[in-house]
């Protein structure tokens, strides 16, 4: 076990869901899972974007969506840019969000760096995450998202 | 008012700078926009402006150190942080080098809108 328990994986739900109500003033569809005891499909959309994790923790946090959905939402914000730059930037931004909100548990000590954000193949998730990595999947309106909380508390394998 | 917006996401920047329309901040006139701190110090040091917006997880240099720089060359600069980073600490570390609000992201249109009249209001 990788020392993160579900209530912890209810910080980043949280964290997901608030992102979209704030932005869509909906509710979006979540369920979680581990990544591969589930067997999950595909994680992995067309842009992804992670975080890595340092101080009291090691790890990454993955956020991956399709380029149709981010476009969706940058139209609700009132974007007028809306090419393959700025959903980069949109997907790593989500990615911030939701992993600079979930400092509100873990506290300071869990540093997180800038996102580092890519175009991505199916599967590149399960290419590079570990088996025991929670996977969160997000339905809004017809589009389907993930967030991949691949972490550790420093000191535990 | 002169308004440096410090972020570097580009959608950040862009949705700042698109509340600037909002009549409330008629006052408020933006005069540019950095990715990272060390941008940010030198439009900082040829403008000196009255409020900035200031993001805290950037490379080069993070916002915490530049709030630091920007209030020891301009001590009465308004810097308004906006982060994602929720912890309290965060929030009292800027408060401590100068900052004189934080907004958590996400935010609304309205949510900034309130932050910058407190900033500004005399």
């Amino acid at each position: 076990m990788n020392g993160i328990n579900e209530r912890d994986i209810h910080i980043f739900v949280d964290a997901v869901s608030n992102f979209f109500f704030h932005v869509t003033e909906e509710k979006v569809e979540i369920k979680t899972a581990y990544l591969l005891e589930n067997d999950v499909p595909s994680a992995t959309y067309d842009l992804t974007s992670y975080i890595t994790l340092s101080g009291n923790f090691t790890g990454r946090i993955y956020f991956s969506a399709p380029r149709s959905m981010l476009t969706h939402l940058l139209l609700i914000m009132g974007e007028q840019v809306r090419d393959n730059d700025r959903l980069l930037d949109t997907v790593g931004e989500i990615a911030n969000t939701i992993s600079g909100n979930a400092r509100k548990h873990f506290g300071e000590t869990m540093e997180i760096s800038v996102p580092i954000s890519q175009e991505t193949e199916p599967d590149w998730l399960k290419t590079v995450v570990s088996p025991h990595s929670y996977i969160i999947l997000v339905k809004w309106k017809q589009y389907r998202a993930s967030v991949v909380v691949d972490i550790q508390r420093a000191g535990q394998t | 008012m002169k308004l440096l917006i410090v972020d570097d996401s580009a959608l950040i920047r862009s949705r700042v700078a698109r509340i600037l329309n909002d009549p409330r901040l008629k006052s408020v006139q933006l005069l540019g926009m950095a990715k990272n701190g060390k941008e940010a110090i030198m439009l900082f040091l040829q403008h000196m402006p009255d409020l900035v917006t200031m993001d805290i997880t950037m490379p080069e240099m993070d916002g915490i150190d530049c709030t630091e720089k920007m209030i020891e060359i301009h001590p009465d600069c308004n810097i308004l942080v906006i982060s994602a980073l929720s912890d309290k600490a965060t929030a009292l570390k800027a408060l401590k080098k100068g900052a004189r609000g934080f907004l958590y992201k996400p935010f609304s249109d309205e949510d900034l809108i309130a932050a910058f009249l407190e900033l500004t209001s005399p």
